[in-house]
């Protein structure tokens, strides 16, 4: 999970390391994602969401697709 | 208060003061336990998926956001500096601290530097971009590779 300058610096990064390229996500979203995961993680009631809630997650900000779901066949379990 | 989350509570209030890990002595003096109940809990919150813990077993390695060794992410919040596990965490700090903070990181390509300002209104406008390579399903197959 790195930054990168620009989606072209991901292209060249993961051709050059024979990566496949995954979906870019930006700072925003990133932003977003970050508070959303983490912003009770301090408190005593915090817990790591299920799978359910991931999704919903990444679905509030934009992120969906099997690449993004934490239960999608298509990656294994 | 039950023993795991005691000593979970203690770990994070730890890594938020001091910006580094604790070993099981400290956990075990803030929370107020024993060091060998500390570390029976420490295999509990791995299961759980709350800790990395290093091949000893009771070294901790992550507690997201927070990394226990050194990373290309650092992060600075008041006087306090720290290590993320990945560029995520690098803003999951500020947002698990609730405060203001500068995260300072590279371009994985380019190693051209990062830095963004994280205010109490979030992370400034920015156009660089995050890509992960593992997908959500595979995150726990090798977590510090993920």
């Amino acid at each position: 999970m790195l930054f990168f300058r620009s989606e072209e610096r991901v292209r060249t990064w993961c051709s050059a390391s024979g990566y496949p390229t995954r979906p870019v996500v930006t700072m925003r979203q990133l932003w977003e994602l970050a508070r959303d995961w983490y912003a009770t993680r301090l408190q005593p009631d915090s817990r790591r969401p299920k799978p359910d809630e991931m999704r919903a997650i990444f679905g509030r900000i934009g992120l969906t697709g099997d690449f993004w779901d934490p239960q999608a066949d298509a990656f294994g379990a | 208060m039950d023993l795991d989350l005691r000593v979970k509570l203690a770990i994070y209030e730890h890594f938020a003061a001091v910006g580094r890990r604790p070993g099981a002595d400290d956990v075990a003096a803030r929370a107020g336990v024993s060091a060998p109940e500390v570390r029976e809990a420490f295999g509990r919150l791995r299961a759980q998926r709350v800790l990395v813990l290093e091949a000893d077993g009771v070294t901790i390695r992550m507690a997201p956001p927070f990394s226990g060794v050194p990373t290309p992410h650092r992060v600075t919040a008041g006087d306090v500096s720290y290590f993320a596990n990945c560029a995520w965490d690098a803003l999951g700090i500020p947002a698990a601290l609730h405060r203001p903070a500068i995260v300072r990181s590279r371009c994985e390509q380019s190693h051209e530097p990062l830095e963004l300002t994280v205010s109490d209104r979030g992370a400034e406008p920015s156009d660089w971009v995050f890509h992960c390579l593992v997908p959500a399903a595979r995150w726990w197959d090798d977590i510090v590779f993920t």
